[in-house]
């Protein structure tokens, strides 16, 4: 029995003039894995961002667990501790060591007492393969290591879901492999996930389900095999032309 | 004659330290040394000032800083975070506290609240308060803007990254944006607590008991019942005993933070990629 963790439906979102969601509609079950690929400026973020509220949608419904943020009168902030999101550029808290980034909000938020918020913190350190980096600034930590923090400072929440946009864009190469390793056991162990991403194999590998967007709307959706696999759409053939053969031109230039 | 750009650089700056040692030795040689010492220089009037200007007038000093900058600050911060509100009153009211608390001598600030508040509401505030909310007050008024900046330069991220943790706006200014401000900020907060330090010696104004004599006070008198110019020179020399490590503390955090910006996460991250 899959029950909805996120649904999205008609979700419009305009800076301005400028019209990036034009209607999306997105479900996600509990337990899976929803992979969001497309070109650059096609709204991706903006779709992950609109499904916390960072951004506040223009048009349409969303309903995270039950309840629907798109309500004016909803609580957002008591709502947004059960969705965690990893942003692109990892923001660990830069005055905070790794522990104090992973037990502030439980502490100020979920009023966690400092030594339960310590123990999940730990916890989750260790799901990421960081225990040794318990009090490491942020600073001193690189890239892969800090998105791994990220996740688990996400992860300390008990989020029902999360939310990744991007989250190995601003790596080296060798570190992408550890941040998406610790993915691919989340997803192991039943985390229902919506992923932006650009790692072709990770979604193939992973997602149950791709979404490809572009231009302000969902193109093609279906089971990663079949829309990386073997896409319907023209647009999201050349697309994924283009990002699995960076040299090959595609019909609007690569 | 035909210089290349490096020579022609060096021969003007050639030029302008030659002009500098003619400057300097020109003064040396005129300046009547004998009259100079004879004013500033007097040892029995500098020893007589001792104990009692550093014992009350470097202690006074030093505390009537600290209370206008602890008022300030807090005022300041208030101000800032005014400035910043989205509520239009409160950024109005900011403005026009900073716009005049800024553009009037603080010596007439001195005046309004020692001298003005009890005609118009029966309250006399003492010295000590006096100092406190007038160099405090308009201390605040540049705190304000030096905060706002300070906010301002947090990056967004760091909020986003709080609010989706579920913190409030206002958590998320008190947790994370404000901690993180006053880092970047603790160079110029620095440098106007030097401001403020000078600032201090407007106290002058006010009716004085001797043991409240900070060090402008303090060396006046002196001058008044000696006939050198020596106790101005001891309470500056004084005044250099605290803004001296104060302006070095500057230049040390102005680095130290200078070389931490380089490794935020922001900044390695996307940097390592481009
Ligand atoms: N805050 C904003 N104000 C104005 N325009 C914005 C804002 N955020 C995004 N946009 C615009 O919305 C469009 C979609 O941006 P978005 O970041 O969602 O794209 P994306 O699919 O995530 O692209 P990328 O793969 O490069 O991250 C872009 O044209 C962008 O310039
Ligand atoms: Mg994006």
């Amino acid at each position: 029995m899959s029950d909805v963790v996120v649904e999205i439906t008609g979700l419009k979102k305009s800076f301005g003039e400028l019209e990036v969601l034009k209607g999306i509609d997105v479900r996600v079950d509990r337990g899976d894995v929803v992979c969001v690929i497309g070109p650059s400026g096609s709204g991706k973020s903006t779709l992950l961002r609109c499904v916390n509220l960072l951004e506040e949608p223009s048009g349409g419904k969303i309903v995270v667990h039950g309840v629907e943020l798109t309500d004016p009168d909803v609580d957002i902030d008591r709502a947004r501790t059960k969705i965690g999101m990893v942003f692109q550029s990892f923001n660990l808290f830069s005055h905070l060591n790794v522990l104090a980034n992973l037990t502030v909000a439980q502490r100020k938020v979920l009023k966690r007492s400092e030594q339960e918020a310590q123990e999940i913190a730990l916890r989750n350190l260790e799901r990421v393969g960081l225990s040794d980096k318990v009090n490491a600034m942020p600073a001193q930590l690189s890239g892969g290591q800090q998105q791994r923090v990220a996740i688990a400072r996400a992860l300390s929440m008990d989020p029902d879901v999360m939310l990744f946009d991007e989250p190995t864009s601003a790596l080296d190469p060798e570190l992408v492999g550890d941040v998406l390793g610790v993915m691919r056991q989340l997803a192991d162990e039943g985390m229902t996930m919506l992923v932006v991403t650009h790692e072709m194999q990770f979604a193939r590998e992973v997602a149950d389900r791709v979404l490809f967007m572009d231009g302000g709307y969902v193109v093609e959706e279906g089971p990663a095999e079949q829309v990386i696999g073997a896409p319907r759409h023209e647009r999201t053939q050349s697309f994924l032309a283009r990002v699995l053969d960076p040299t090959h031109q595609g019909p609007r230039g690569a | 004659m035909a210089l290349s750009k490096r020579q022609r650089a060096h021969a003007i700056r050639a030029g302008q330290y030659g002009l500098l040692v003619v400057v300097v030795a020109a003064l040396v040689l005129t300046a009547d040394w004998e009259q100079v010492r004879k004013a500033f220089f007097n040892t029995e009037i500098a020893a007589a000032m001792f104990p009692n200007v550093i014992t009350v007038a470097l202690k006074n000093t030093i505390l009537y800083t600290a209370l206008g900058f602890a008022f300030g600050l807090a005022l300041g911060l208030v101000l800032a975070l005014m400035r910043l509100s989205s509520v239009a009153p409160y950024r109005w009211i900011a403005i026009v506290y900073i716009e005049v608390f800024r553009g009037v001598p603080a010596l007439l600030v001195f005046i309004a609240i020692y001298y003005g508040v009890p005609i118009a509401f029966q309250i006399q505030f003492d010295p000590l308060s006096t100092v406190m909310l007038a160099l405090g007050g308009v201390g605040a008024a540049y705190m304000a803007e030096t905060i706002r900046a300070g906010i301002q330069a947090v990056p967004k991220g760091q909020i986003e990254a709080a609010r989706s943790l579920g913190m409030s706006s206002a958590r998320a200014t008190v947790t994370i944006v404000i901690p993180q401000a006053f880092r970047i900020i603790l160079p110029p907060l620095t440098n106007e607590l030097i401001l403020l330090t000078k600032d201090s010696s407007l106290i002058y104004i006010l009716g004085l008991f001797r043991e409240q004599y900070e060090l402008t006070k303090f060396g006046r008198e002196t001058l008044s019942r000696s006939p050198s110019l020596t106790p101005i020179l001891i309470a500056g020399l004084c005044y250099l005993i605290i803004t001296l490590p104060l302006g070095h503390l500057s230049r040390y955090l102005e680095k130290r933070t200078g070389g931490k910006k380089i490794s935020t996460p922001e900044s390695t991250g996307l940097g390592v990629s481009a």
